[in-house]
């Protein structure tokens, strides 16, 4: 990609930059797709928007906190069951459902966190791995209200009503719009934290945690902050899964989910926003690309996870941020070699 | 009614020697180098196809079959040992995560292609009950606590006397100082990773009379259940973990016995979380070492 | 590696992964393509693997006799790892890549739920072989999707059979031990629904998690319970892992299994043959049965796939696949609506007796009524598998 006959870095002109008109282009490119790409593929991108949410959560946390969370997936089943219960019991809309589903893994993510944040490292992983096995223990033997393993099938596309207006996604390409315009939101929200003063002290945090304590930083405090914020963002995911997929079913306890949303924020790069977002459409790809040879498609995914971690450590953000630049018109002395 | 107690104990005791074989391979490796093998079970998975092999394509003696199952199993962890694990000193938690259940996946699904999806039956070893009163206990169950008592013994002269277990205590206590003065820590971790993984496969190929049926994902249960037992041992400590299997056992024997088996499987869980509330460093540690 | 190299490296993969998206699987075009759906990797592959070669098989069986009219069939596999989500972009792929005809699948009862709306939208045809949830068919035919089958028995009517033949046999304390799944809670919830009528009662209830080995803890509270027979609605792999911890817990020979969970099949009677004597079970195939299709269907299996001995899904795939070829040999197209048509008033002469659909598109076939005795299985009855719709 390098261009040879760019001039040398020192002087370093700002020529075009040329971000603004690529964003116009990419955020055009993301509405039309829907109108060249075909089901297979709408539906491949829904899927990818639907794992963004609770990756964008985990990101909060590894990327930006320095904690490795695995209960994400719990919170992601039980936004997906807030929505599926309240579907099937009170008939009420998507966006109602939506609200309640992150309301309900906040309020859930509370009295978790607070005693899981006393612990660190390796103990604090155990602990969350725990609150999905015992939460999706509870999904199998509450039956009065999960059905158990029975499920709750059936669950509405997503509707939207106003006023005597109402309009429902039923095809792909509908739920396309409505999960891009939720990742979208969901991406913004996210923005707005990590830039905001508080998000500043996170990264503080994980980059030194007794030193902000020192400099006045209630660590821990801000530790449960992103812990039920991130829970939020999977609550969000569960309510649009299972709006979606129409099913919800202990099955989404598993730990292909959990796995999931560990490569879409690793593979992208912890602590970048743009790198999660790229990381569920590669995910995405790569699962889906793997389909062509069944048999070898999980070993070739294990695989890929090996050549994730050892070869690309910081996931694609660098190569992400770098091209960035270039379409900025700024070029760095690496990579003219 | 003690006898019904007591029995309960033995079934717990018996599951209890199966958890403690697997788990100390798990708890060593990951003293030595800071990370969770979400592969595992597939170790196990691996021992007990290696056996089933065997026995079925060659008609192999069962105590003849632990063996290759044992020596196959630490062969590929060799392989996966020197390309993988040996990378994974000093990385960040996420990256093993990942990285082992890239193994795991690799492993599992290899050996459902190679050997067919569908279940397999395992009809060798020594599945005969011997009655004490009226407590039965099949003759394998009986030969399982033996042999766990063996390892344990074993793994205790080992960390204490030889040269290389006295490596491995030192690089889970401080990789760097060990490198300072001279230990090979890639080495310690590769023969630890081999061990540990032995271990796993050895405890596979004991219990697959008793538990009959042999398929490619077998290994993920097996991972779930350590798991709460390294940390409640202590992770690194080879006794606490012994003691962390036999509670984890008897806890889960007495659950399925009075309340339901269904509620077995959030019995190690909830003991951690319970465990780690009240003492966040494990049961046998007055600090926390990770 | 060179960060030049590594770069080239990069963009080639996501370049092949993007343009591998768009690849369809190669046909020819006259050929009938099959999608089906079922796990093939994780811990439920062990019964997704029958699935496929139970299917495999019957498609090779079709295509040597000279396919339909000429048109091979030709089976598209795809993985759902037993997991909603999978099983839908599965589908999703099959649907709109692979543009098959129809789709068999899947097992786990979720992924068939998730597969149906799909199907139903894309307007093609979905033939469940394996998934028990009453659900499936109570929103099937009349109950609103059109495009979807099952040849499968629901739990309701083995439930109430089982039951009827115990107590008729004297017993009516049941211990259950059934797998915590949709099928063994299913079958549990409607015996349930015919205690009282018959005067029997559940002593106990325990739930095993699939891959669950073992069963010790429980079968000792069993024995110290006043249970007289013990009520398995169960996995075919985990039958003999309880048989033999019978045994062991002293409990073999004294109460008996009833219920399901493929008590008949040869190796599960060697594994513990003193425990699983006089066990009772419902099973709409078994291994063992004395008629001239099923015969040869377990005679071909074990010699084309080194000597397995084939499961229920396995018969049951290679069933279906026989009875979607006739369906399309009579409707004389590929069209879904016409074989719809055709599956709706089939009668499918399957080696187990006669198969129809109720116009909840449920099949309704034999169940048989088996009991082990002196180590052989010996068909007892048989009962006519009819749901009766009502408000669930």
């Amino acid at each position: 990609m390098t261009d040879s006959s760019s001039i040398p870095a020192d002087t370093r002109p700002q020529t075009r930059d040329l971000r603004t008109p690529v964003s116009i282009l990419l955020f055009l490119l993301a509405l039309c797709s829907p109108l060249f790409l075909g089901t297979y593929a709408v539906h491949a991108l829904v899927i990818a928007m639907i794992f963004l949410l609770p990756a964008h959560g985990l990101n909060l946390l590894v990327g930006y906190t320095g904690m490795l969370s695995l209960a994400q997936a719990a919170f992601f089943g039980i936004g997906a069951y807030c929505a599926a219960l309240m579907a099937t019991h009170f008939d009420t809309s998507f966006p109602v459902n939506l609200l309640a589903a992150v309301v309900l893994a906040m309020a859930v993510a509370v009295p978790l966190g607070i005693p899981a944040l006393q612990l660190r490292a390796t103990s604090f992983v155990m602990c969350t791995l725990g609150f999905v096995i015992i939460t999706q223990a509870i999904a199998k033997n509450w039956i009065s209200v999960t059905r158990g393993d029975m499920g709750l099938s059936g669950l509405p596309k997503p509707t939207f009503s106003l006023g005597g207006l109402s309009w429902t996604a039923s095809t792909a390409q509908q739920s396309y719009y409505v999960a891009l315009g939720l990742a979208a939101l969901a991406t913004f929200v996210f923005w707005l934290i990590v830039r905001s003063p508080a998000g500043r002290n996170l990264i503080a945090i994980r980059e030194n945690e007794t030193l902000a304590e020192s400099l006045g930083v209630p660590t821990w405090r801000y530790r449960l902050a992103a812990f039920v914020l991130a829970a939020g963002f999977a609550g969000a995911g569960g309510a649009l899964y299972a709006h979606y997929i129409s099913v919800a079913s202990p099955l989404m306890f598993q730990t292909l989910y959990t796995t999931t949303m560990l490569i879409i924020v690793l593979g992208g790069g912890s602590g970048s926003i743009s790198g999660v977002v790229i990381g569920s459409i590669l995910f995405v790809a790569l699962s889906e690309g793997l389909r062509i040879a069944p048999e070898l498609r999980m070993i070739a995914y294990g695989a890929c996870l090996l050549l994730l971690v050892f070869r690309f450590p910081q996931g694609f953000a660098p190569y992400l941020s770098k091209l960035w630049d270039r379409i900025g018109g700024q070029t760095r002395k690496e990579g003219s070699a | 009614m003690m006898t019904i107690f007591l029995e309960q104990i033995l079934n717990g005791i018996s599951t209890g020697a199966v958890y403690a074989i697997v788990a100390v391979g798990m708890t060593m490796i990951f003293g030595v180098l800071r990370a969770i093998n979400f592969a595992h079970g597939e170790y196990y998975m691996l021992g007990t196809f290696g056996g089933w092999f065997v026995i079925s394509t060659i008609g192999l003696p069962y105590p003849a079959a632990v063996i290759v199952g044992v020596v196959v199993t630490m062969a590929i962890a060799y392989v996966i040992g020197r390309f993988v694990m040996q990378r994974m000193i000093g990385m960040p938690e996420e990256g093993s995560v990942v990285a082992t259940l890239g193994i795991a996946l690799i492993l599992q699904n290899t050996v459902i292609l190679v050997f067919g999806g569908g279940y397999k039956f395992f009809s060798a070893g020594y599945i005969e009950p011997v009655f004490f009163g009226d407590i039965g206990i099949a003759q394998q169950r009986l030969l399982i606590i033996a042999l766990c008592i063996a390892v344990f013994v074993g793994l205790e002269l080992l960390v204490t006397y030889s040269r290389m277990g006295k490596a491995m205590r030192a690089v889970s206590q401080n990789v760097e100082a060990c490198a300072v003065v001279g230990i090979d820590v890639r080495t310690v971790v590769l023969s630890t990773f081999v061990l540990g993984t032995g271990l796993a496969a050895f405890s596979g190929i004991l219990t697959a009379p008793v538990n009959v049926s042999v398929y490619g994902g077998m290994g993920e249960i097996i991972t779930f259940k350590t798991l709460p037992i390294i940390v409640m041992g202590g992770l690194g400590n080879v006794r606490g973990t012994l003691v962390a299997a036999m509670i984890l056992g008897i806890a889960e024997s007495f659950v399925a016995g009075n309340f339901g088996l269904q509620y077995r499987d959030s019995v190690g869980f909830v003991t951690l979380i319970l465990m780690l509330l009240w003492r966040p460093h494990g049961l046998f540690s007055a600090r926390a070492r990770f | 590696m060179t960060v030049k190299t590594e770069r080239a490296i990069l963009r080639a993969g996501t370049l092949a992964l993007f343009s591998v998206l768009a690849l369809p699987n190669l046909v020819k075009a006259q050929d009938i393509v099959v999608g089906l759906v079922s796990p093939n990797s994780g811990a439920n592959a062990r019964y997704g693997a029958f699935a496929q070669r139970g299917a495999a098989m019957a498609a090779e069986e079709i295509n040597v006799g000279g396919g339909i009219d000429g048109r091979m069939i030709k089976i598209i596999p795809a993985d759902s790892i037993c997991t909603p989500v999978e099983g839908v972009s599965a589908t999703q792929r099959l649907i709109s890549q692979d543009e098959v005809d129809f789709i068999i699948g899947d097992i786990c009862s979720s992924v068939t739920l998730a597969m149906q709306p799909l199907v139903e939208d894309a307007g093609k045809l979905l033939v469940n072989a394996a998934s028990s949830n009453p659900e499936i068919t109570y929103k099937a035919g009349v109950g609103g999707y059109q495009h979807s089958f099952r040849n499968y028995p629901t739990d309701e009517i083995r439930a109430k059979a089982v039951a009827e033949y115990a107590v008729e046999k004297g017993y009516s304390k049941f211990a259950v031990l059934s797998v915590d799944s949709d099928y063994g809670r299913g079958a549990i919830t409607y015996t349930r629904k015919y205690l009282d009528e018959l005067g029997a009662e559940f002593v106990s209830e325990d739930y095993y998690k699939e891959g669950e080995v073992d069963f010790r803890s429980v079968l000792t509270k069993i024995r110290n319970s006043e249970a007289d027979s013990i009520m398995v609605y169960g996995l075919a792999d985990t039958t003999p892992i309880i048989a033999r911890q019978m045994i062991e817990t002293g409990l073999a020979g004294k109460l008996p299994l009833l219920g399901n969970g493929e008590f008949s099949a040869e190796a599960t009677i060697q594994a513990a043959p003193k425990a699983m004597e006089g066990a009772i079970e419902a099973a709409a195939w078994l291994p063992g049965y004395d008629s001239e299709g099923s015969m040869a269907f377990v005679a071909d299996y074990k010699a084309k796939y080194d000597g397995e001995e084939p499961n229920n899904h396995a018969y049951g795939h290679w069933e279906t696949m026989h009875m979607l070829a006739e369906a399309v040999d009579a409707a004389d197209s590929t069209d879904a609506e016409a074989v719809i048509a055709a599956l709706q008033g089939i009668q499918f002469a399957s080696p187990m007796g006669t198969i129809t659909f109720d116009d909840h598109h449920q099949a309704i076939r034999p169940l048989l009524m088996l009991e082990i005795r002196e180590g052989e299985p010996v068909i007892t009855g048989s009962v006519a598998g009819e749901v009766t719709y009502s408000e669930q």
